[in-house]
């Protein structure tokens, strides 16, 4: 079964088109990367799954029920935007409030689940708006997390966050998809942290999705290669073009791509007399797919 | 993906989910200041009214007996002067105010993007603010009777009252608190994003010059009674147990109504 499954999505604002028929499916279990341009579409896109806004015309579909079903949707937690918590309540007045909204039985214990989740079990007490943007984020995501959520809807959740932050929100999330079995919808501008969690990616443009490809697809058809430096740069073209291996001058570097075996490169330039002074493995990732996509080149 | 979950889906009952956002807005309304505050207002209204009734200016000699900071003697439309307009009544100003705060705080917060998520059906909302405001606006009326009575002691105006009159329009002002507190939520789920202008509005429908108005040109009809104005008005010191039902229905319809209107405007509005 699908978790979301959005068909021929339509929503305008003032006969501007944010999603003009839009498409998506985002498996259950997935972690679903949604990039795209800003204005692309994507906010609008979470805010229609959410119910926050009333679609022009198109079919959303929640674990296969109508994205209106009051049942699917009590198992659905967002971040949108903001946490969407009062200032000057504490983080643990947010919470409360939400588990009551919920109508969660065990209050208490949940919400020092969720805390513990975000590695906020020391801060319940502090007041939302003395906390920091990363405190913010995180704890966003524990009132995502309440009542047991089969979907999490995350726009831009590591925006703004330091590299310790991104980090923690990595590991949460790759935590509460492998531990609790939750659907994520991530959407990000940042993709190379994009790259290290999700296992689905969707990206769209122009309120259309124009490619939806799983990470191990993507990984399966993305090209590594070794960028080279030595002491005499074109000797070295010339002998390793002699000998059959794929190489091209690009972006100021020699680049030698579809390399599996670096050091059996580097014993036969050092058995040649090339002098290497530098040798990197590098993989074309999810930015470079995403801007040749993006460039209408195709994909990589 | 290997820890994939057979999901169940339970439906909530409509007063599952409604006792989830109840929940949440009473949890609210005790946990933040606002509430208490427009309590203390709701007290302090009759003294200071009651300040000026004792006062050498033009409000002085206005009430000639303490009860008239409750209600008025006759269903008048029309204002004479400020001792038939200044009662129980001004609980519905404020009480607009501070419905337009709470609701306001729900959008400002971005609060209301957790509701609208988990709850699909638009009406919880709906129901939960008007229920609770009107909670609210009872709860100053109560205030109010207390102050009242206080001040109304402080001047030294007799008491002698119909004692089944008097619990008619306290119960009947007391009614009305469902009727506004419906108009005021329907009024800031058109303003959502407009927060000066719900209160604003809020404002001027609670003081009741459209109706007043409208007395002005059509003179003092029982017609008026229909609006929430109007029967407020008529929950007077010499009502009885028809006013009372009257109240409940002019207050009971329109809910029904600002209920359904503003429902309907949540599903085919976009909510935030």
């Amino acid at each position: 079964m699908n978790a979301i499954e959005i068909h021929d999505l339509t929503k305008s604002f003032r006969g501007m088109y944010a999603l003009n028929g839009l498409s998506m499916t985002v498996p259950q279990g997935a972690i679903y990367g949604f990039i795209g341009e800003n204005g692309s579409g994507k906010s609008t896109t979470e805010k229609c799954i959410c119910g926050h806004l009333v679609p022009d015309k198109g079919k959303i579909t929640l674990f296969g029920k109508p994205y209106t079903d009051a049942g699917v949707r009590v198992r659905v937690g967002a971040l949108i935007e903001n946490a969407g918590c009062f200032p000057s309540s504490s983080v643990y007045s947010n919470l409360m409030m939400q588990a009551i909204n919920l109508g969660l039985k065990d209050r208490n214990g949940e919400i020092a689940r969720v805390l513990k989740i975000v590695r906020m079990e020391d801060n319940a007490r502090l007041t939302f708006k003395k906390c920091s943007l990363g405190m913010k984020q995180r704890i966003g995501i524990a009132m995502a997390l309440l009542g047991d959520p089969a979907l999490l809807i995350l726009d831009e959740p590591i925006n703004g966050l330091d590299t310790d932050g991104m980090r923690l929100m990595r590991e949460i999330l790759v935590d509460i998809t492998k531990n609790y079995g939750c659907t994520v919808l991530i959407s990000s501008h940042i993709l190379g942290e994009l790259e290290k969690i999700a296992t689905h990616y969707g990206i769209i443009r122009q309120g259309k999705m124009i490619k939806e490809i799983a990470a191990s697809e993507m990984d399966s058809r993305s090209r590594s290669y070794v960028s080279l430096k030595t002491r005499d740069m074109q000797t070295t073209f010339d002998l390793l073009r002699r000998v059959g291996y794929s190489v091209k001058f690009e972006e100021g570097e020699m680049r030698v791509y579809d390399i599996d075996d670096t050091a059996r490169l580097s014993a036969f330039l050092m058995q040649s007399g090339c002098c290497l002074s530098e040798l990197k493995k590098h993989k074309i990732g999810l930015e470079e797919y995403y801007v040749s996509l993006m460039s209408g080149k195709g994909a990589v | 993906m290997e820890n994939i979950k057979t999901l169940q889906f339970e439906k909530p009952s409509f007063f599952q989910r409604l006792k989830g956002m109840l929940g949440v807005d009473f949890y609210r309304l005790f946990h933040t200041p606002l509430f208490y505050i427009f309590l203390a207002i709701a007290a302090i209204i009759p003294a200071l009214v009651s300040m000026g009734a004792m006062g050498e200016g033009e409000t002085a000699g206005m009430f000639s007996n303490a009860w008239q900071i409750i209600a008025a003697f006759k269903p008048l439309y029309i204002i004479r002067d400020i001792g038939e307009y200044a009662n129980m009544n001004m609980v519905f100003i404020f009480g607009g105010i501070m419905v337009s705060i709470f609701i306001g705080h729900d959008y400002r917060s971005g609060y209301v993007k957790q509701l609208f998520t988990t709850h699909a059906k638009k009406e919880d909302y709906m129901i939960s603010k008007t229920l609770v405001s009107a909670f609210s606006m009872v709860c100053m009326c109560f205030t109010y009777l207390i102050g009242g009575m206080i001040a109304g002691a402080a001047t030294g105006l007799p008491f002698a009252i119909n004692a089944g009159s008097l619990l008619c329009a306290i119960l009947g002002k007391m009614i009305m608190s469902l009727g506004w507190a419906s108009l005021y939520t329907f009024i800031n789920i058109i303003f959502r994003r407009k927060f000066g202008i719900s209160i604003a509005l809020c404002f001027v429908l609670g003081t009741g010059i459209p109706v007043i108005g409208a007395a002005a040109l059509l003179g003092n009809t029982a017609a008026l009674n229909v609006f929430l104005y109007g029967s407020s008005v008529y929950a007077c010191l010499s009502a009885n147990f028809l006013s009372v039902l009257v109240c409940l229905a002019c207050s009971c319809v329109w809910a029904i109504i600002y209920n359904v209107l503003g429902s309907v405007i949540l599903y085919r509005r976009d909510v935030y």
